[in-house]
């Protein structure tokens, strides 16, 4: 046993050439690398375009701070030729005039597709790792199976795909016993021959051991809840909020923010495509918002600079990242300790997915922890691509999915949410969508319709790089582009139904 | 600040470079017409009629100067065509001395490159015959073999970028450790290249570029040298303009090139800072995720 181990062992070793001579891998690399393997296959050849804007410094936008010198720093921002994005989208408005284009999300699209081969192409590999002798054979079936007609796995998909890893596992046992039995050992120097061979089921030490691939099974394709698209057509841009970003093509920078006579610093810079869902939340005067994941507060900013909510309830997961919510809050709130603190911003220090002041909300923002891709490929610290964080990454749909769902349970009926993560996966996107609609269906009753952001995403094409929402099911998403340096973001809005 | 200024200076000369060469270029068919044939060893008037029409500051020499200038080259070996090739690209050798000529002669045949080889280079940069410093010139060619290895290797780099000549080994030697240690580009390689006559920032832009797009790996170092390798070759990269290099080498668009141009510079820019200065004022930065 011990010996046909290792020449399994051995053969591995031969096969990867990086062994002996290449130095460890950092954090960031392996994140690379990782993307580079899905999204190319993904995105395609759009890909090294991402890749490159990924790689490169991001885009900021900035929130005047209405505490500071609101009018100064506006004007500042206008002389250093910022554009304002509300006069934009009033340009924006005329040229469109109006006249609403109707297209509902296309269900019938190449992504699904895509993803399909990813998860085989996984799964492969992963087996050929494990059992580098049946690789023969499992490549002939491999190949007939995914030649099979597209109907075939949207209907079974899930089940077959168990079915067949189960299958090619005893083959590949067996074929490991051939194995054993075709090695004749000369008798005089071992006194048990190999055909007792017993395969090993299971690996010591690795007894929690998530393969890779189970990462795609989160997404699935197989619907059974009732599900509902509705184009969303009316978009206010809250009067107060003042937002301030260059043109495509414009790399020129903002200043850093100042003090101003209040006290207060005279504006917050942010990613650009971070003031997307809390603009799309379209909160109205008197909501009751919560901010899931709220730290750093970047977002919560945003929708108190609004002026619109009753109540922002700011809620994460430790202590310690809502002190960096407090901070942030203290800098830019005039009269923060005395008029706002615990009156009309509340913190709740709470896993997301265990709230349960149900029905409560009429906004909800979801910024879930996700894998950030850009940071993941340009930061080593705390890198979510640690060989130590395995398990946790793999599992991070789940956990998304779980938040989401929970979310939509803390919604009033007919209340909205925006789920949004910085994040390029689609199983980290419609995947868990998807899975939380139908957690919600299943385990609660709850159903909701999805709101179509095509139209309105069209008022800030100007700015944006967004996907394509062919490719898309459920949400939109800002792609990273040189010119435009903003994103990945990703963002749905689902409405509680009555 | 003074370091913007050098950068914006350096440019400027490179601008100044490259329209030179590219007036060479446009110049380079002309002379072909210019040329007489080979057999044809006098030089006649209808020649410097034409050679005149194609650079009008030759118009000032002297009908005398034409012929001294014309039996010196002669007499080492040029023939007619090489002469008004020489003429056109460098009237100011026409007014030289006799013994300075002979002078850079000499100085050149000393590299070692072979008569033929050395008369191509001179006709087709006539610049180079303007050296003096004997002394400068063999040092710098020594230097220039150190990392070429053969003579023929120096003259292919000389044909490629003869602005070598004039740039300060230390600047060399940056662009040639980079090549070499970062990129891992063998040294055949760079001799078939302009690289060299490229300023270091852009010829590390453009290798970041590609490598931000996932279009260029390193070789490994223990790789195979015969398995050709799949990044773009280097000619590729530094012979190009911005818009080819974008479109055709990157695919692309140039607006994209552009944008990370300048985003990068800045990158390197705030690198430097942030090496200068101290960490402690690293809580003070506005910027937040």
């Amino acid at each position: 046993m011990l010996r046909v181990n290792s020449l399994v062992y051995l053969q591995m070793r031969l096969k990867s050439q990086r062994w002996a001579f290449k130095g460890k891998k950092t954090n960031t690399q392996r994140a690379l690398e990782s993307f580079d393997d899905f999204y190319g296959s993904v995105f395609g050849i759009r890909w090294k375009n991402i890749r490159a804007a990924l790689l490169t410094e991001h885009k900021y936008i900035a929130v005047v701070n209405n505490f500071g010198d609101a009018d100064k720093t506006c004007n500042g921002m206008e002389l250093n030729g910022a554009l304002n994005i509300k006069s934009l989208i009033k340009v924006v408005e005329d040229r469109l005039g109006r006249n609403n284009k109707l297209s509902i999300n296309g269900s019938n699209n190449t992504l699904d597709e895509n993803l399909f081969k990813v998860l085989c192409r996984q799964e492969e590999r992963e087996k050929q790792s494990l059992y580098p002798m049946s690789s023969m054979a499992e490549t002939s079936v491999q190949l007939q199976y995914s030649a099979g007609n597209t109907t075939e796995f949207k209907s079974n998909s899930e089940n077959g795909e168990n079915q067949k890893f189960i299958e090619s596992l005893e083959m590949a046992i067996e074929n490991n016993t051939q194995l054993a039995n075709s090695r004749l050992i000369d008798p005089q120097y071992g006194t048990g021959g190999l055909y007792e061979f017993m395969p090993a089921n299971k690996i010591k030490g690795m007894e929690d051991w998530i393969p890779e691939s189970d990462h795609y099974k989160y997404y699935s394709t197989h619907t059974d809840f009732p599900l509902k698209f509705e184009l969303e057509t009316e978009f206010y841009y809250p009067d107060n909020l003042k937002l301030y970003t260059y043109e495509i093509g414009n790399c020129s920078e903002f200043i850093t923010p100042q003090k101003c006579l209040t006290g207060a610093l005279s504006h917050y810079l942010l990613d650009g495509a971070s003031v997307l869902p809390p603009l799309f939340l379209d909160i109205k005067e008197g909501d009751r918002v919560l901010d899931a994941c709220a730290a750093p507060g970047g977002k919560s900013l945003i929708m108190l600079q609004t002026l619109f909510p009753d109540t922002l309830v700011c809620n994460d997961i430790q202590e310690s990242r809502l002190n960096r919510i407090r901070k942030v809050m203290q800098e830019y709130i005039f009269d923060y300790k005395e008029k706002w603190e615990n009156k009309r911003i509340l913190f709740n220090q709470c896993d997301a997915k265990y709230m349960d002041n149900y029905e409560s909300f009429d906004k909800i923002l979801v910024d879930v922890p996700c894998t950030t891709d850009r940071h993941s490929v340009t930061v080593n610290d705390n890198n979510i691509f640690k060989s130590t964080r395995i398990k946790e990454r793999l599992r991070i749909p789940e956990l998304q999915a779980d938040i989401l769902a929970n979310c939509l349970r803390l919604l009033k009926p007919g209340g909205s949410l925006i789920y949004s993560t910085c994040s390029l996966s689609p199983v980290q996107n419609d995947g868990v969508v998807h899975m939380a609609l139908q957690k919600a269906f299943n385990e609660n009753g709850i159903t909701a319709t999805v709101k179509d952001l095509s139209y309105i995403i069209m008022f800030f094409e100007d700015i944006f790089k967004f996907e394509n929402n062919k490719v898309l099911k459920y949400g939109q998403m800002v792609l990273p582009y040189l010119p435009a340096n903003y994103g990945p973001m990703y963002f749905c809005k689902l409405m509680r139904n009555m | 600040m003074f370091r913007r200024y050098l950068i914006n200076f350096k440019q400027n000369v490179q601008i100044i470079h490259r329209n030179q060469q590219f007036i060479q270029r446009q110049l380079t068919p002309l002379r072909y017409v210019a040329a007489a044939p080979e057999e044809q060893t006098q030089l006649e008037q209808s020649h410097i009629d034409e050679a005149v029409r194609l650079n009008p500051l030759l118009s000032r020499v002297p009908e005398a100067q034409w012929q001294k200038a014309y039996e010196t080259f002669l007499n080492h070996g040029l023939n007619t065509s090489n002469f008004l090739r020489i003429a056109v690209g460098n009237p100011d050798v026409l007014a030289r001395p006799k013994q300075r000529i002979i002078d850079a002669f000499e100085n050149w045949r000393s590299c070692q490159f072979g008569e033929k080889l050395l008369f191509l280079l001179l006709t087709k940069y006539p610049e180079l015959l303007n050296v003096s410093d004997g002394l400068r010139l063999r040092k710098h060619i020594s230097y220039l073999k150190t990392f070429a290895g053969t003579d023929k290797n120096v003259w292919k780099l000389l044909m490629n970028s003869p602005d070598l000549m004039e740039q300060s080994e230390h600047r060399i030697e940056e662009k040639v450790k980079y090549l070499k240690e970062v990129m891992r580009i063998e040294i055949p390689e760079i001799i078939k290249s302009e690289a060299l006559s490229k300023p270091l920032e852009e010829i590390r832009c453009r290798h970041v570029f590609l490598e931000r797009l996932g279009l260029f790996v390193p070789r490994p170092k223990k790789a195979n040298p015969d398995e050709p390798s799949k990044n773009p070759r280097l000619y590729q990269i530094t012979n190009t303009s911005e818009k080819t290099f974008a479109t055709k080498v990157c695919h692309v668009t140039l607006i994209e090139y552009e944008a990370f141009k300048e985003l990068y510079e800045r990158e390197l820019q705030r690198a430097e800072d942030d090496a200068d200065e101290d960490e402690a004022r690293e809580g003070k930065r506005g910027y937040k995720k």
